[in-house]
């Protein structure tokens, strides 16, 4: 049946040549002429596991402001120039940074309107509690109220007196030492080491200024990340020659990335682009043989156009496997030129059409497993892919031949052509018993290979946003990994009050110091009308009239005057309303602990991404509906686990799909384990050969791995059929050359800067490898020892 | 910097930061700003013309929380550019020193040192520089963020009313610096509270440019 249809079509497209090769031409120049238009998305989302702890993690991420920010740290370069230049700098380049790119500009506080917010008497009422003032109880004793008016009459004596005498007049028991617990989380809560001064913040050797820089733009999008930091740089350029900047943020990776990615796939092209040619040149001497090199090309633009109408934006990994499509899939139009070249004739080109075509569908069912995986970066990966091999098989095998057999410049034969090769006999023993020592070997050791599951290892950013990373890591800290526990409600009270409560459960859990909450310092409304009552509820049961008498008695010694506490007593009751300043601390802080979205709002508490404080707290959060973690290395366990549950249903689907295709090829289990042979060996030594460079897979090398499993079936199916049916095709120069051509589009990604390339072509070009040398030694071995030659071809 | 270190330095308050803190006073405008700052820059190198600094001091403190005014007698020892100690013979003797890496104070109550790292202790670091602008006569620096008024020309004294942007806007109502006849040092300084409190600090005995040893700047039982 495939015989007869083959025919049909064969004759049908070259009955009609011209119009065949120019509709091919006219569809080609439309797409290349879409092509940039097209969008791609650089993010790695896409190829991250649906899994639900993953997407809410991500969403989470995607949806609070934590990624909308870009820190910038501003350097005085110049000794000559001091802080009042650096201050006027911040000033300046914060007023150049307007909407809509930018939405807000942080660059300090003013302490003073901090000290005021956070007065003895206007914060403790509403955050001390029950313990606290138990505290403040103990207090009001004879020797213990002695003993800080002693302080206090010290304190008047230092340099610093000159100002601080008032606070001590509003607080002569020293009850802000009670508030230091919950006023430590203030430096903490700001997430760096930051000192103010003059309302700016200050690096501790005060040669720096940051500025917290918030943007409307999402980290995700690429394009209006482009734009975002185009417009920052060139601000940054506009500053004065003494200051350098240096800015930290994910959108500042978006755009390294894309643009690592880009130069990369460009780079990688072109190198393939020109290897090829040579390669062809130098094996052909024939200038047709261009045309096998085009079909590629003409199969990658066709695919992205189709690809992008039916997914939407393709993803640059996605992309980024282009060149290594391109090497693959160049296979079907070389086993055509080299058949062509060879002479075969019409019952032979029927043969060979069989083989390309199984060795496509092999390479297209492998990328088609990937449909099994949730993942949608996957999916994406096998649509351009198969639409990659399907078009190269179909203009490979009837568009192909139309161009070599063109009347004027037919295809001068070549009947010796790789027979050197094929001719050439390895020892057949040695070559099989060789061959299984080393499976076994590897075998052995892939059970010691390592999975990488931490995505940020696939960062491919350049080394100045990692260098500039680095040092703002340096002098400003904040470089603790963080996980945050996210506590929701429907209004910003609710989630604060059950933030309250969680938050007394994780202290309990994982100790007050591992954890940083608003609930530490600033908790629900409820919680502050309950403290603050209370509190009037304490004073006016005896305990003012007490510390009264207790300071008139203490205070003679140190010539206090009658009125010295005044403030401290007239202040007892008079509370602020328990709102936080709209333009305090508080309120500034609530930016990095309160987001809130159109339905709901989640209250974020931070504390260290270890494994022992994300299990206690993952239990914690469990038990509140609600309440859930983000925490990175609770993703990378979620992605490792989900990745290798899909491992176990896609590497057998893919093995099994190789299996049933070679089968349903030979129709004999013999042939069909023998040409599997370079599957098994591509996989078992990739596993140990990895183990053996100490270099794990990760979740991209193993869809690379998978993905190479289609290929290097092909050799074993073309090296089993040229034995079986001793087809004078040039099976074995066609499998070389395939080969160097895979290896080539595949391995010159080892030379990429982005890690996600990089790791496609390590597992890609070792699976080829070691693939291609099975291919070429051992089947030839197997088809000796079996004796498969079961069928003879006619010579051409 | 200690949490706790944070907010004690908060608690001791900006205040302190801040009133030791004259940075950027703004004059009035135009060119009257501009005299004023040529005047002031001029004054600056004057009294900047020196490494070390030896004086006595007498402060008076008038505060809401004392009957009666406090009297505190002792001296100050300054060598450029940032160490700078402060001991008190009177009524309790303590001693603070102050350098651009730490602070080191000691008192006859406690008898204990106490030493914190300025690293960790932004307040006290802005102390310090607040400190060197008065004693050092940087006072360019003080443009900017006060409104700057000659009181009178002998002896000359300079009254800074710190303005909105000043940080020490809330706590201090003015400051006014009295220098010596030959205008090569401070003869006094003056500052009021908003509070009421009233602090100033006569300068006696000064001698600039005097050789310092060690023992100049310990801190513990001092003489």
């Amino acid at each position: 049946m495939f015989d007869r249809l083959f025919e049909r079509l064969f004759l049908f497209v070259h009955r009609r040549k011209k119009a065949v090769i120019g509709t091919v031409l006219a569809v080609t120049a439309a797409a290349a002429a879409f092509l940039p238009f097209v969008r791609y998305e650089g993010n790695i989302d896409l190829m991250l596991p649906p899994d639900p702890e993953v997407t809410r993690s991500l969403r989470f991420l995607r949806d609070s402001s934590l990624s909308d920010k870009i820190v910038v740290s501003l350097e005085l370069t110049d000794p000559a120039k001091d802080k009042k230049d650096l201050f006027a700098a911040v000033d300046q380049f914060g007023a150049s940074l307007t909407p809509p790119l930018f939405t807000k500009v942080t660059s300090g506080f003013s302490l003073s309107d901090v000290m005021e917010e956070f007065s003895v008497l206007q914060y403790a009422p509403q955050v001390l509690g029950e313990n606290d003032r138990a505290e403040i109880d103990k207090k009001l004793t004879e020797p213990a109220v002695a003993a800080s008016m002693r302080s206090i009459y010290l304190q008047s004596l230092r340099p610093e007196s000159i100002f601080t005498s008032s606070l001590n007049r509003a607080d002569p028991l020293a009850i802000k030492s009670l508030l230091y617990g919950k006023l430590r989380a203030l430096p903490a809560s700001m997430g760096y080491d930051v000192s103010v001064e003059e309302g700016h913040f200050i690096s501790r050797d005060g040669r720096h200024a940051m500025l917290i820089v918030q943007t409307a733009v999402p980290m995700m999008d690429g394009q209006r990340s482009k734009e975002l930091v185009a417009a920052l740089e060139s601000h940054v350029r506009a500053l004065p020659p003494y200051i350098r900047a240096d800015m930290i943020g994910g959108h500042l990776h978006t755009v390294s990335n894309e643009r690592v990615m880009k130069r990369d796939i460009t780079v990688a092209s072109l190198v393939v682009s020109a290897a090829f040619l040579i390669l062809f040149f130098v094996m052909f001497r024939d200038v047709r043989a261009i045309f096998v090199f085009i079909i590629p090309l003409i199969a990658v633009a066709w695919a992205i156009v189709i690809a992008t109408g039916l997914e939407g934006n393709l993803s640059y990994l996605v992309i980024g496997f282009g060149t290594a499509i391109a090497g693959i899939s160049i296979d079907y139009g070389l086993l055509v030129y080299i058949a062509m070249k060879r002479g075969a004739d019409s019952s032979q080109m029927v043969k060979l059409a069989k083989l390309v075509s199984i060795d496509a569908i092999t390479t297209m069912f492998s990328f088609a497993v990937l449909y099994l995986s949730l993942v949608r970066g996957y999916h994406q990966l096998a649509l351009f892919s198969v639409l990659c091999v399907a078009l190269c098989l179909i203009i490979s095998l009837f568009v192909l031949p139309l161009v070599l057999s063109w009347k004027k410049f037919e295809v001068s034969t070549d009947p010796a052509i790789g027979d050197r090769l094929k001719a050439f006999r390895w020892p057949v023993k040695t070559s099989v018993a060789v061959w299984a020592a080393l499976t076994v070997f590897f075998l052995i050791l892939s059970f010691s290979l390592t999975f990488e599951s931490d995505v940020k290892k696939l960062d491919g950013s350049e080394p100045a946003v990692h260098g500039a990373e680095r040092k703002f890591h340096e002098l400003w800290g904040g470089k603790t990994n963080q996980a945050i526990l996210v506590v929701e409600g429907a209004t910003v009270d609710e989630a604060m009050e059950k933030n309250d409560a969680v938050y007394r459960e994780a202290v309990a859990a994982v100790g007050g110091d591992n954890i940083t909450s608003l609930a530490l310092f600033w908790n629900s409304a409820k919680t502050r009308r309950e403290n603050t009552a209370q509190w009037d509820r304490f004073w006016r049961d005896g305990r003012e009239r007490k510390l009264r008498k207790l300071i008139r008695n203490a205070s003679a010694a140190y010539g206090f005057s009658d009125r010295a506490f005044s403030p401290f007593f007239d202040g007892l009751y008079n509370h602020a309303a328990p709102q936080a300043s709209t333009e305090g601390l508080i309120s500034r802080l609530q930016d990095r602990f309160v987001v809130t979205r159109q339905s709901e709002t989640s209250i974020l508490s931070f504390f260290p991404d270890e494994k022992q404080q994300v299990d206690a707290i993952k239990a914690i959060a469990t038990k509140h509906p609600g309440v859930f973690i983000v925490s990175g290395r609770a993703l990378s366990s979620s992605i490792s686990s989900f990745t290798s549950r899909e491992l176990k249903l896609l590497a057998p689907a893919a093995i099994l799909f190789n299996i049933v295709l070679a089968w349903m090829f030979f129709r004999n289990w013999t042939e069909t384990f023998i040409s599997l042979v370079p599957v098994l060996t591509g996989v078992v030594w990739l596993g140990g050969i990895m183990s053996l460079l100490n270099i794990p897979l990760n979740v991209v090398s193993v869809v690379a791995a998978i993905v190479t499993t289609g290929v290097i079936v092909d050799y074993g199916l073309g090296m089993t059929y040229e034995y079986r049916y001793h087809l004078r095709t040039g099976t074995v120069m066609a499998v070389t050359l395939s080969a160097a051509t895979n290896i080539i589009g595949t391995g010159v990604l080892l030379f990429a800067d982005h890690p996600a390339l990089f790791s496609t072509s390590v597992a890609m070009v070792i699976c080829m490898v070691t693939g291609y040398l099975s291919a070429l030694i051992v089947v030839p071995s197997f088809c000796s020892i079996m004796g498969t030659r079961t069928e003879e071809a006619p010579s051409p | 910097m200690t949490f706790t270190r944070f907010v004690q330095s908060v608690a001791l308050c900006v205040a302190c930061l801040v009133a030791l803190h004259p940075v950027c006073f703004s004059s009035d405008q135009g060119s009257e700003a501009s005299g004023m700052a040529t005047f002031l820059n001029d004054l600056g190198r004057k009294v900047a013309d020196f490494k070390t600094l030896r004086t006595d001091f007498v402060q008076e403190k008038e505060m809401a929380l004392f009957r009666d005014k406090l009297v505190l007698k002792g001296r100050i020892i300054l060598e450029k550019p940032n160490k700078v100690v402060w001991h008190v013979d009177s009524p309790v003797r303590s001693s603070v020193l102050i350098t651009d890496k730490v602070i080191r104070q000691w008192d006859e109550d406690t008898n204990r040192v106490q030493e914190i790292s300025l690293s960790r202790n932004p307040v006290f670091q802005n102390v310090l520089n607040q400190l060197t602008v008065w004693f050092s006569g940087d006072y360019s620096s003080l443009i900017g963020v006060n409104t700057i008024r000659i009181v009178k020309q002998e002896p000359l004294a300079i009254e800074f009313l710190p303005n909105e942007k000043n940080i020490a806007y809330k706590v201090i109502k003015k400051i006014v610096i009295t220098f010596r006849d030959d205008r090569k040092y401070l003869q006094q300084i003056r500052i009021e509270e908003r509070s009421g409190d009233v602090t100033a600090i006569h300068f006696r005995n000064t001698q600039l440019n005097v050789p310092l040893d060690a023992g100049s700047f310990e801190v513990k039982g001092h003489v």
